[in-house]
């Protein structure tokens, strides 16, 4: 798969080895060094996927996030030296796709820009069955199946498995969960997505100490594992 | 002073009444010219009061009897209408003289109450449209210090050194403050029900009273003047006013202490934030630039790449042990921890997955309890601490030994245990394995377990190390959380 990548940050030799890394593994790379090109190239190069430093000097990441043009055709990887679980919340709920922690070897940094493009086309298609490898969410029906076996949710936990279904592969989190399922009074009440998700995971067979569908995002929220 | 004058006056004027009548006399001689008398009474009861109003009715009728009943010049009556007459005289200037005594005391008590009123609403205003309590303190002490019988009040925080407000006492006065203050006990003054009363402690000359009160302390220096009841009434109002006003300030100094605390934590986390980017971004560019020079794509020859992979390897390690001084620095900072309820069975999924690269051929088994409850942590340091514990053993293994993690709840205490099979921490050692830089082998930080040890005891909890059949065990413990029921 060909990829168009902007990759924004301000250290060069970070774009330099991004530059060539990347385009080893069959992306179109480019590099620019602040947030101002970067909304620019997003206009005018139309990239699939935008990796954002969240330090820049001058437009900062999150500012970029705000500003950024079309944001449901572009995908956005933030990435960050050691950010706080409030930065990563706040990029997420800016419309940021996922975040990855610096330092990261290429390998894991192209397997999740190819999760990223691969949901955006997912995205694209609209369709109403979502599936997570044996795991099967029909949204149209509301019905859950796990390798065919119909499992019975209360209406809280299929929405909680909507909400993280819909944005498969995504980490959503808690106050997105608890806004769209609860309510907007129910923000801050983390207790009530962990109690929900751990009988989701309960009647799912799903392990919280290795986790094959619902993977815990610590401090963030959750992310329905595509595979 | 001024009463014996007034007495002086009456007298006079009993004097004058007596001379007029005489005068008038020979040509009207009309009984109810007596009643001149009563008129004067009337204001001497309402100047000075019911007992003296009482007095001069009585002067003033010995004086009538003794010049104009007859027989004259004597103190006897002859005429029985005469006795009625001078009874009925007496009766009305008593009378009268009470009365007015009566409408005096009302008048007066409305004027001080008035005064109270005024005085306290116009310090209560000043105290509550003022930013800063130190206006509003010498807004009280200045009303104080204008009570007759009041000299000066000053205020001092309640270690009784640093005066707050009002004048500095004599140097003399400081060594009973200090009395006061240590053994919180008021001198020469007595608050009870909202009643001030001073007791002397050193004669009748002026003298400093002192207050302790929750938060500061009280001085009041005392005139020889006494302090009418209704001035007490004021007085006692503006010392609770004051004792309020120093409660203020006390929680003011304290909020301001606060903040500079948040402030300088705050500081704390951005320098350390700083260090961290600065040491971390070169290593981002090495771990991107060697793990993609590791790809088929780069071209290089078999033996080149093994080198870069090992050099990959020393980049992760160093990141690790960036990672392992900033935690240990953040928490040698004392920055505050953000806790939360926390799944620990959670926690250890994140902390596996994490942790998994080192983790290679190393068969890990699991025995997470059913239904544990949460426990009150940050979330991000428990995470360090499990992946500590995890990279530890695994440390400490080959690829194919086994390591096991476990929950358990009990006594209201969650517990954790990683095992891994392998050699047995010396006995003496158990114990030194949470020491900082202190480590089993040459190359090891020694970081990672002291991290674990001082994140577990800034939360309530407790670390251990003990051996058991298989290997080496590492447990802690954390008290549960009240489980909050979703809704």
């Amino acid at each position: 798969m060909r990829g168009k990548v902007l990759v924004v940050d301000d250290e060069p030799e970070i774009r330099r080895v991004l530059k060539t890394g990347l385009g080893y593994q069959g992306f179109d790379v480019l590099a620019v060094a602040t947030g101002e090109e970067a909304l620019e190239e997003v206009r005018r190069w139309r990239p699939d996927v935008v990796l954002l430093d969240l330090g820049l000097p001058g437009l900062d990441g999150f500012e970029v996030l705000r500003r950024m043009p079309d944001k449901s055709r572009v995908a956005v990887m933030v990435v960050s030296v050691m950010p706080g679980e409030k930065d990563k919340v706040r990029a997420l709920d800016l419309g940021a796709d996922d975040y990855l922690v610096k330092p990261f070897g290429i390998q894991e940094l192209s397997a999740r820009i190819r999760a990223v493009v691969r949901r955006q086309a997912a995205i694209d298609d609209g369709r109403p069955v979502i599936q997570a490898q044996d795991l099967t969410v029909d949204l149209e029906r509301r019905r859950v199946n796990v390798n065919g076996r119909a499992i019975h949710l209360t209406p809280t936990e299929y929405e909680v498995l909507r909400q993280l279904a819909i944005h498969a592969g995504k980490p959503v989190t808690h106050t997105t969960l608890l806004r769209e399922v609860w309510g907007e009074y129910a923000i801050g009440d983390r207790y009530n997505t962990r109690y929900v998700v751990a009988q989701l995971r309960k009647k799912l067979g799903d392990d919280p100490g290795r986790p094959r569908y619902i993977s815990t995002e610590p401090g963030v929220g959750y992310r329905l594992e595509t595979g | 002073m001024k009463e014996v004058r007034g007495l002086g006056a009456a007298l006079v004027g009993v004097a004058l009444i007596t001379a007029l009548i005489g005068l008038v006399r020979p040509w009207l001689d009309v009984p109810s010219l007596a009643v001149s008398y009563v008129v004067l009474v009337l204001f001497v009861g309402a100047l000075w009061g019911r007992l003296r109003a009482i007095g001069i009715a009585l002067i003033a009728f010995l004086t009538y009897e003794f010049f104009f009943v007859p027989p004259y010049g004597t103190l006897l009556i002859s005429a029985p209408k005469d006795v009625l007459n001078l009874l009925v005289l007496l009766a009305a200037a008593v009378l009268g003289g009470t009365l007015a005594a009566w409408l005096r005391d009302a008048r007066l008590t409305a004027q001080s109450a008035a005064l109270t009123t005024s005085t306290l609403y116009e310090v209560a205003v000043t105290a509550l449209k003022a930013r800063d309590v130190g206006q509003s303190l010498d807004a009280v002490v200045g009303a104080t210090a204008r009570i007759p019988g009041i000299e000066s009040m000053t205020l001092f925080d309640e270690r009784g050194e640093d005066k707050v407000a009002g004048p500095e006492l004599p140097a003399g006065e400081r060594e009973r403050l200090r009395w006061a203050v240590r053994r919180q006990q008021a001198i020469g003054i007595r608050l009870k029900d909202g009643q001030v009363s001073f007791y002397r402690t050193v004669g009748t000359v002026s003298e400093y009273c002192f207050l302790p009160t929750s938060s500061g302390l009280i001085a009041v220096h005392v005139s020889n003047h006494p302090v009418s009841p209704a001035d007490s009434r004021l007085l006692s109002a503006l010392l609770a006013l004051a004792s309020l006003l120093l409660d203020r300030r006390k929680a003011q100094l304290e909020g301001e202490r606060m903040r500079q605390l948040e402030a300088s934590d705050r500081l704390k986390a951005a320098v350390l934030s700083s260090v961290s980017h600065e040491l971390k971004s070169p290593l981002a560019a090495l771990r991107a630039g060697l793990s993609a020079l590791a790809l088929p794509a780069a071209g290089l020859r078999e033996d080149e790449r093994a080198m870069v992979v090992g050099l990959d390897k020393q980049a992760q390690r160093l990141n690790r042990l960036v990672g392992d001084m900033i935690a240990m620095s953040r928490l040698e900072a004392g920055l505050l921890v953000d806790k939360q309820q926390v799944d620990v069975a959670e926690v250890i999924g994140v902390a596996l997955h994490e942790i998994e690269p080192m983790l290679a051929g190393r068969t890990v088994v699991m025995h997470l309890e059913d239904n544990l409850p949460p426990v009150l942590a940050d979330e991000a340091q428990l995470q360090l601490v499990i992946g500590n514990l995890l990279a530890n053993a695994a440390e400490w293994t080959r690829p194919g030994d086994r390591i096991e993690i476990g929950t358990n709840h009990a006594d209201g205490n969650v517990r954790v245990w990683v095992e891994n099979e392998g050699d047995h921490i010396r006995p003496v050692d158990l114990d030194r394995v949470f020491d900082k830089f202190w480590s089993r082998r040459k190359q090891g930080s020694g970081l990672g377990l002291a991290i674990c040890k001082r994140v577990i005891e800034a939360h309530g909890g407790s670390i251990g190390a003990e051996n058991r059949r298989g290997g080496p065990r590492f447990t802690f413990a954390l008290p549960a959380a009240e489980r909050v029921p979703a809704g």
